[in-house]
């Protein structure tokens, strides 16, 4: 399972140095869609099986078929090759740097506790709750929400689990979601409405 | 999954990020400006499983879907744009882009 997350780990971080490295826009396409190809296998093996099968048929399959109908359709020029000036360099440094920080800032061992075992169940004895440290503090304030163990949520089911919680803790949000998206959805036929109806009026 | 691959995930998630933040900066056609953007949303998506799976808890898969559906509209409205822009007979270059800064 370790070994198997870390060949997709460094599959999905080639794929996204290709997104930005390749020359051609359609490859750039073909390098995301294999990294959230790779992404979803990760979801997989984290017990997110219900945005696994999300990622596959939003992402891989309506979004990225988007982006390669537009390609298709403007057909924009192949010799769009990254410069490579004082910005690239800024930028450089500070991809190195902030991951970096930020892989050490994690591994140190303060976020969690290296020895611990992590419960797989409710029933499980001689385990810690939560091996990161946050889960402690969150556990007092809000016991209920921090409950969900790999195990007891696979019994129940992952879609079953994930739509309970969309339907009843997160609901406002989803609903919000749902307006959002009927507002994208308007503000995408009046962008190319608009310039179609000002031309033929002159 | 063992705890011990907690920071390589974490890490990872950065990387990526950073690696979208990199492309936003670098590239000039902004098709692959979006598509360093979805690369982005993407990393954030993974270190929210990914917390969410080692805090036992299912908000932050709840969250990485919202992510996803705002990711989509994003791309809707960012499509249409650039087609816009495209008719109306310019260069698909972010830097000659650049009228609405007046």
């Amino acid at each position: 399972m370790t070994v198997l997350t870390g060949i997709v780990g460094v599959l999905a971080l080639i794929s996204a140095i290709g997104v930005v490295s390749f020359r051609s826009t359609i490859y750039c396409a073909l390098s995301l869609v294999a990294n959230m190809v790779f992404l979803a296998v990760l979801f997989l093996l984290l017990n997110a099986q219900f945005l696994a099968a999300v990622q596959v048929i939003i992402y891989a399959g309506a979004v990225m078929v988007l982006f390669v109908f537009i390609i298709a359709l403007l057909s924009p020029g192949s010799d769009d090759s990254p410069r490579l000036d004082l910005r690239f360099l800024v930028g450089l440094v500070g991809v190195f740097y902030v991951t970096l920080q930020i892989f050490f800032l994690v591994g140190n061992g303060t976020t969690y506790d290296k020895t611990a075992v992590a419960c797989d169940s409710a029933q499980q004895q001689q385990c810690s709750l939560s091996p990161l440290r946050g889960g402690q503090i969150g556990r007092v304030s809000h016991p209920e929400q921090l409950s969900f163990y790999p195990n007891d949520v696979n019994q129940a089911g992952n879609v079953q689990v994930v739509g309970g919680q969309l339907f009843t803790t997160f609901l406002l949000p989803f609903e919000i979601t749902s307006l959002l998206l009927f507002v994208a959805a308007v503000g995408a036929v009046y962008l190319t409405r608009h310039h179609v109806s000002g031309s033929r009026r002159e | 999954m063992s705890i011990e691959v907690f920071p390589w995930l974490i890490g990872l998630s950065a990387a990526m990020f950073m690696v979208g933040a990199l492309g936003v900066l670098i590239r000039r056609n902004p098709l692959v400006v979006f598509m360093s953007i979805e690369l982005m949303l993407n990393a954030v998506n993974l270190a929210f499983v990914t917390f969410g799976r080692f805090l036992n808890s299912q908000d932050g898969q709840v969250f990485a879907f919202m992510v996803v559906v705002v990711a989509a509209s994003e791309v809707v409205v960012g499509l249409a744009l650039i087609t816009t822009v495209f008719r109306s007979g310019r260069d698909m270059d972010v830097d000659d882009l650049s009228e609405m800064r007046e």
